[in-house]
């Protein structure tokens, strides 16, 4: 018996993959609806399979940002109704105040995973103020130094290399003190 | 009417009796006149080495620093920047060993300042050319210039390692005028274009008053000049570190931390010269015992100052221990690098503080044994600073490559550093084999024990 029982912990795995993923084979098909409800902005995920509402289900809604999807809260199961209700921030920055968001349904037991997205106008309009970009400053360019900073470097530049001068003026001085008294 | 005038006030100072003089003159000017077999030797083994650096330096940038450098994305910098600052450091022998000395009326400074003036210009010359090497090709020096920013460090870096060599020129050259002057009215066996170079370089020199009085102030208005210029430069240095993201680098203890460790390795460096020209040139009468006493009770005191600073730097933040500095303070003090460390501490930092205080190790060979750990540990020091900092980032990448964390520097690195210590010494070497190394009327005003005498001599 010892001998076969990594044979039977084998099948018995099999088996249990096989009756996953049937189970799993269930389609799912996701719509999503937004409302204003009072000062709240609410996103209801309705999960509906073959017609009918999908209930105990959670849903994870995220919405688009620059390289991934940032998660809007944690997961939301459906209620009886097959609803998954979501209030979703009001102050999400977007370029254009749309958003688009998505709900997905990940590693259910009974369905499969699937996914959808709609658009909705309620992201906050990001409006950078560039005022300050040609200002000059410690950070800018070459050509946007402070100005106090290429007065001060200069004036302390002027007072080294204006002493290293006079000391050349000075050897000068000396050769031609020596020339006079040649003469 | 003029030549009388100054015929007149010349003889008027002349307080230093003839033979004396004469005897002097002999000694200090002995080693221009000829160059022994070792020391041919010796110039020869270093300018193969200095040599062999550029044939390195063809070879790096013919081929990319990517193939024949140790340098990575992490450790970016390498053994050419640590090397940088300990050349940087040495420059500053000048400022140490002969500006603060002459100022403040240490009247033994006299033997001892064209000895420090000569290390730190070429000292400075070696530094700025490691830096270009370390920039890679020579042109992005012509770019950091046409388009480089003045509010960025590298660039204060550059205008005050400029600066600074034009400053060690003048103040080498200018105070060099009268022994030249000497050497072209002396010294007959000589060549005719070397003595047409003593002619030429003495500008004229016929030691009048006046010719005098503007040499003394020149000189001390450069002597003046100096000091500031050398803490900037060192300041910048350290700068140029603490303005990168590097945690163990955001100190604004770096300045004086490092401007503290140029003072105990010029006082290194200058035991090391001192013995070495006293020994093979003879000049016991001049370099004696009581300077090596003297450099090394300065060593005992910049060592302590030193380390003032080490604890600033390393113990307060390791006090701390923010998950910031950990990582790179428990690398160096129990891990990795601890060994290397610690030696780096008892060499670098406890001997030159407590070794010197025993009058006994304060003589001239034993002397020098310190200066030479204190100086071989304040080069590693640098490259502790340098390489374990770089290879701590602010901000870890993800899956870096193993080999980023570690740093080896290559074969051709290692050669264009040996090639700039080579380079300072056989500067050094070539200077002394052309021009006094002991000012003669630095030290000949000395015998004068500070009177404000001019002394006349040709």
């Amino acid at each position: 018996m010892e001998k076969y029982k990594y044979f039977i912990a084998t099948c018995i795995m099999i088996l249990f993959s096989i009756a996953t993923s049937y189970a799993q084979d269930k389609e799912a098909k996701i719509a999503l609806t937004f409302e204003k409800a009072d000062s709240l902005f609410v996103c209801k995920a309705l999960v509906t399979s073959e017609g009918k509402p999908v209930i105990e289900v959670p849903v994870n809604l995220s919405v688009k940002r620059l390289f991934s999807n940032l998660a809007i809260g944690d997961a939301v199961s459906t209620d009886s109704t097959g609803v998954a209700s979501f209030e979703v921030p009001q102050d999400i920055p977007s370029h254009n105040g749309k958003l688009t968001i998505f709900a997905k349904i990940v590693d259910d037991e009974n369905y499969k995973n699937t996914e959808t997205s709609a658009e909705v106008n309620w992201g906050t309009i990001v409006v950078s103020d560039n005022a300050n970009v040609g200002e000059r400053s410690i950070a800018a360019g070459r050509s946007g130094a402070p100005i106090y900073f290429i007065i001060s470097s200069l004036l302390v530049i002027g007072l080294f290399w204006g002493i290293l001068i006079y000391a050349v003026l000075q050897v000068v001085k000396i050769k031609r003190l020596g020339s006079l008294d040649k003469i | 009417m003029s030549k009388e005038k100054n015929i007149a006030e010349s003889t008027k100072y002349e307080t230093f009796t003839q033979e004396e003089y004469m005897v002097m003159k002999d000694d200090l000017l002995r080693p221009i006149e000829k160059t022994g077999k070792w020391g041919k030797i010796w110039i020869a083994f270093l300018t193969v080495i200095f040599l062999a650096g550029v044939i390195a330096y063809y070879l790096q940038e013919s081929l990319g620093k990517s193939v024949t450098t140790g340098l990575s994305d992490y450790t970016m910098w390498g053994v050419y920047i640590s090397n940088f600052l300990f050349l940087v450091a040495l420059s500053l022998s000048s400022v140490f060993m002969s500006a603060v000395l002459k100022l403040t009326h240490f009247e033994w400074y006299r033997p001892l300042s064209r000895i420090a003036d000569v290390i730190s210009l070429s000292s400075i010359t070696m530094a700025g050319i490691c830096i270009m090497i370390s920039m890679g090709r020579p042109d992005r020096l012509y770019f950091l210039i046409i388009h480089g920013r003045i509010q960025s460090p590298i660039v204060w870096d550059i205008i005050v390692v400029a600066t600074y060599f034009a400053a060690c020129v003048l103040v080498l050259f200018i105070a060099l005028i009268p022994s030249l002057s000497t050497c072209k009215n002396h010294l007959t066996n000589l060549p005719k274009w070397q003595l047409k170079m003593y002619e030429i370089l003495s500008f004229g020199w016929k030691g009048t008053a006046e010719q005098w009085k503007i040499l003394k102030k020149t000189v001390n208005i450069l002597t003046v000049l100096v000091i500031p210029l050398g803490i900037a430069l060192r300041t910048v240095s350290a700068w140029l570190f603490s303005t990168t993201l590097r945690p163990e680098w955001d100190s604004t203890n770096f300045g004086a931390y490092f401007v503290s460790g140029s003072a105990l390795l010029t006082v290194a460096v200058m035991i090391i010269a001192v013995y070495a020209f006293r020994k093979i040139y003879d000049l016991k009468k001049y370099l004696t015992n009581m300077h090596f006493d003297k450099m090394g009770q300065a060593m005992v005191l910049f060592g302590f100052v030193y380390a003032y600073f080490n604890i600033n730097e390393y113990l307060v933040p390791a006090y701390k221990m923010s998950s910031l500095h950990a990582n790179h303070l428990l690398n160096l003090f129990v891990g990795e690098d601890a060994l290397f460390y610690w030696l780096v501490v008892l060499f670098g930092i406890a001997v030159p503080c407590i070794l010197p205080m025993f009058k006994k190790l304060r003589k001239p060979f034993t002397l020098t044994l310190i200066a030479v750990a204190v100086l071989i540990a304040g080069w590693f020091k640098f490259y502790l600073i340098v390489i374990p900092g770089l290879s701590h980032p602010l901000l870890p990448i993800q899956d870096v490559p193993p080999s980023w964390a570690h740093y080896t520097p290559s074969t051709i690195e290692m050669t264009i550093v040996a090639a700039t210590i080579a380079g300072i010494m056989l500067l050094v070497t070539v200077f002394s084999k052309y021009f006094p190394i002991i000012s003669v009327w630095e030290v000949a005003e000395g015998k004068l024990e500070g009177k404000e005498e001019i002394i006349n001599y040709k």
